[in-house]
């Protein structure tokens, strides 16, 4: 307080400083100094706990696949291993283990306060030695050292093997010498093989694939008309005679695929290689089940983001192997993408039109309101129970009964009666429609009254002014619901485990074959992807990576969908925007 | 677990390991010859435990018939029985034996009972951190620390690390118990063997797999936790068990679950609906001996479980009329 206001009297003075300090302090109450703080401190902790998982699942993804060195360890026994460094930690070793230990050991633990450090390798060699990964502590190893030559090679089975190259025999020779052939000339004997192991497997998941689905169809029509007109009728005696000439037709071809496809067999098994790990075992194995292999510790950084690029197109495009540890997940990429299409195309209409009827056609009333509500409350159901009602109501009662009525030749393996790609879509739209129909309420309500008023002046019926001019103007209100929907849809795991998620499906629910999209198959997920690699892989230590590979991978596929709904949102605004007066 | 223990000890098997402690197949096991007219789809539903494995014998059928396909899901052992009884899979992989009122449900419907397959040998293992130094456990013991009802003869429940003989700075920590979720035949089974059919404590953590329950031992230095052995990693000890106290203790090795030393040793099963009457399909006929050869038992190695010898799949397979 300045001088020119204090009055005479001091103790008029006192009340007035008081009295100002008190007002100073609702002051800054009122203006809401606290709350905005308060917010904002809040805003800065939501922000960070996203940016910090985001950071943590991204940290942890992108640098699974970027190769690693090799080092090799000789411990204080003297034995030799080679392993990829994976991450250290400080223990505090038992007092038997410190008893066990040289003096100077144990006086460099006692000086870190009874801590010592240990490192784990990942030793790979699983067939050799049946372990995948190996702690060493720190004062147990003797030596160091990261020599050039040592290749990590990736095969087809029994994970990693690492070591050197042998010997290489190609075309059915005599074994020749890693050293005496040269580099270049394996890598191009290996190339050779994997483009031969490429045919094989379109020959014999392609081609016989494509013989045996005939087959399979000819098999089918057959019991149809077993069913229909019994196994005695004429009918069944025609169908029986045209299935037998086509079944020696397809079955020409087949012994023709299946003698090509030996054929290459057997070559391939005349190309193989020798490896020898750092002991000196070796294993033989075909060529062409190596996956890649590449010297470690000579690696430029060129040639590393080659082995790390070829990894994540292995893993964007290829299939799993080894009971989904290893390989790619593109069916789970696939399955998850024409899920939530799937969902979208199911969701949109079905809440769009309830919340048009609600808004716009219902009287408002207590009946209405009650809807309202159990729509809210509908959100809030746990997902898993719309599992158990999508396996309960879709899968065996509606599929149970379309199956009994249109694919009876089937049974008893069910068609549409156990879990698929449709009943899942439809369980999960069911999940996510009250999003929608909250979301496309709240932007017809937001459309002013002055231009459907306009729209009647001019003539309009309800349902023109609501074609015409509300719902183009609710639509980017309508697009964010389904953007919701669609994220909320497509991170969903629990009710898909119940209806129609696997963790190996054998086919793609998209194929060349009649009708194209197959809405029975069960397909596979990469949310269930990464609950399978994460607790139920036997190697948990190899899953960890893989895990946080295969969340950025679905948080990126999401973010990819989310953005393009947006932009089409966008487009849609403008659109309108431009139409205005 | 008794029935099992001997049985695998009449049985005679002989030890089959390197010196290096890789697992190697009984060099007796036939190896597999693909045949033709096989295709067709099969689709398995049970033990999460066997998931891994069913999709490697999936892998390696497939390589040898590409033209069949076959779907894997696993939720635990329990969903095994209703599936094979609505005729939704052909196969139901379990962890554990059938109980009886499972069978006669599935007889009920079918009028003869499910047959057993049993494709590996798993000894379910108690693990606890690396760090720890417990160097042996009676079953009595893993009791009192699991059970609130302690059936094993217990006569206190075991809550720190101190009870059961640790000392330092483990004498006075807690210990932290895993286990498995109640669908699982893992959890059955220990609670049969283990708890002498009593109950589970409350605070055992239940994780929604076998490698969920590793993971969390993993993670936390005073953990304890069983799943299949073949489930262990770097980070994991097993712990020597003993069937009774202060007799010799055993490591979960293939040898001592073969011996029947190891007092929770266990066959995996996969339960399929043949009926005595018929022969069987050759997609399915075809599967079982794939499972017996040598391609098929050198896959339950590399899930970590042990193979089982020539002399079961003959037993099996001349049980199912499939050899030739």
């Amino acid at each position: 307080m300045t001088a020119e206001l204090t009055n005479p009297t001091a103790a008029d003075a006192a009340s007035r400083t008081a009295r100002s300090k008190r007002r100073t302090a609702t002051d800054f109450a009122a203006e809401g100094e606290p709350f905005v703080w308060a917010l904002g401190g809040a805003l800065a902790i939501g922000i960070l706990m996203i940016v910090g998982f985001l950071f943590l699942v991204m940290w942890n993804g992108v640098v699974t696949f970027f190769p690693k060195t090799i080092a090799v360890v000789t411990a204080g026994n003297g034995d030799v291993f080679a392993g990829e460094p994976v991450r250290s930690e400080q223990y505090r070793p038992t007092a038997e283990a410190l008893a066990a230990l040289q003096p100077t050991a144990r006086a460099k633990i006692a000086t870190a306060d009874g801590f010592a450090g240990r490192t784990l390798y990942r030793v790979g060699n699983y067939d050799l030695y049946g372990e995948d990964f190996r702690w060493v502590a720190d004062h147990d190893v003797r030596r160091v050292e990261y020599p050039a030559g040592l290749m990590l090679v990736e095969r087809l089975e029994w994970g990693p093997f690492i070591g050197t190259i042998k010997a290489v025999t190609t075309g059915g020779g005599a074994a020749r010498p890693a050293a005496e052939i040269g580099t270049a000339a394996i890598d191009a004997a290996h190339a050779t093989a994997r483009e031969r192991w490429e045919r094989i497997h379109r020959i014999e998941r392609g081609d016989i694939g494509a013989v045996n689905h005939w087959l399979d169809k000819e098999r089918l029509r057959l019991r149809k008309v077993e069913l229909a007109d019994g196994i005695d009728s004429a009918g069944y005696r025609t169908a029986e005679r045209r299935f037998a000439e086509r079944e020696a037709v397809l079955k020409q071809d087949y012994d023709r695929l299946a003698a090509e496809a030996a054929a290459l067999r057997a070559e391939d098994a005349k190309d193989t290689i020798t490896f020898a790990d750092i002991g000196g075992k070796e294993k033989t194995i075909a060529l062409s089940a190596v996956v890649r292999m590449y010297a470690a510790n000579d690696l430029g950084l060129a040639a590393k983001l080659g082995v790390y690029f070829s990894r994540w197109w292995e893993f964007l495009a290829d299939v799993p192997r080894e009971a989904n540890t290893e390989g790619g997940v593109f069916p789970a990429i696939f399955g998850t993408f024409v899920m939530t299409l799937l969902l979208v195309i199911a969701v949109t209409p079905f809440g769009v039109i309830t919340a048009l009827y609600l808004r716009e056609y219902a009287k408002q009333g207590r009946l209405v309101s009650i809807v309202r509500i159990s729509v809210n409350n509908l959100a809030g159901v746990p997902s898993i129970v719309y599992g158990v009602f999508g396996l309960g109501f879709f899968a065996y009662i509606v599929g149970g009964t379309i199956d009994q009525l249109f694919y009876a030749e089937r049974l008893p393996s069910p068609t549409f009666g156990s879990g698929g790609l449709l009943w899942s879509s439809l369980t999960l739209a069911l999940l996510t429609v009250p999003v929608v129909i909250v979301a496309t309420e709240e932007a017809l309500a937001a459309v002013p009254r002055s231009m459907r008023e306009g729209s009647f002046a001019c003539g309009a019926s309800k349902w023109q002014t609501i074609r015409y001019v509300v719902l183009p103007r609710a639509m980017p209100g309508i697009m964010t619901g389904v953007i919701l929907a669609m994220a909320r849809g497509a991170g969903e795991v629990a009710p898909l485990m119940l209806v129609g998620v696997v963790k190996l499906a054998p086919e793609l629910p998209i194929d060349g074959f009649f009708p194209y999209i197959h809405l029975e198959r069960s397909f596979m997920h990469l949310g269930f992807h990464i609950y399978d690699v994460g607790f139920q892989s036997r190697n948990s230590e190899a899953g960890k990576p893989m895990v946080f590979v295969t969340t950025m991978l679905l948080i990126a596929l999401i973010a990819v969908m989310n953005a393009s709904a947006i932009i089409v949102r966008n487009r849609l605004k403008r659109r309108f925007m431009g139409s205005q007066f | 677990m008794r029935m099992t223990s001997t049985l695998l000890a009449a049985l005679g098997v002989v030890a089959l390991t390197t010196a290096a402690g890789a697992q190697v197949v009984d060099p007796n096991l036939m190896s597999y010859k693909p045949v033709s007219g096989v295709s067709g789809s099969l689709k398995s539903i049970g033990s999460d435990t066997l998931n891994n494995l069913m999709a490697l014998w999936a892998e390696g059928f497939k390589a040898q018939y590409p033209s069949v396909k076959i779907e894997i899901e696993g939720k635990g052992s329990s969903t095994a029985p209703p599936a094979l009884i609505n005729g939704t899979a052909h196969f139901g992989p379990m962890s554990r034996p059938m109980k009886g009122a499972e069978i006669d449900e599935f007889e009920k419907k079918f009028g003869y009972k499910p047959s057993a397959i049993r494709g590996a040998v798993d000894a379910l293992a108690v693990f606890v951190h690396k760090d720890n130094p417990i160097k042996c456990l009676s079953l009595q013991q893993v009791d009192a620390i699991f059970s609130k009802t302690r059936k094993g003869g217990g006569d206190k429940t075991m809550a720190t690390w101190g009870e059961v003989g640790l000392t330092g700075e483990w004498a006075d920590k807690p210990i932290s118990l895993y286990g498995r979720n109640s669908a699982s035949g893992t959890y059955g089974y220990f609670k049969e063997v283990a708890l002498f059919n009593g109950d589970y404590k409350d605070s055992v953590k239940e994780q929604p797999g076998s490698s969920a329950v590793v993971q969390g031992v993993a993670s936390d230095k005073f953990a304890i936790g069983y799943s299949g052995v073949g489930y262990k990693t770097a980070d994991v000890r097993t712990v020597p068990l003993s069937a009774k106290a202060g007799t010799a203790c055993f490591d979960a090795t293939a040898d001592n679950a073969y011996a029947g030393d190891y007092p929770i040793s266990r066959f995996l099963y996969i339960y399929v609906n043949v009926n005595p009457n018929q022969s069987l399909d050759p997609v399915r006929a075809e599967f079982i001996k794939y499972v017996y050869s040598k391609p098929g038992q050198e896959a339950v190695v590399k899930d970590g479980y042990f193979p089982v010898t020539a002399k079961i799949a003959e037993t099996d397979l001349k049980a199912k009329k499939l050899t030739n």
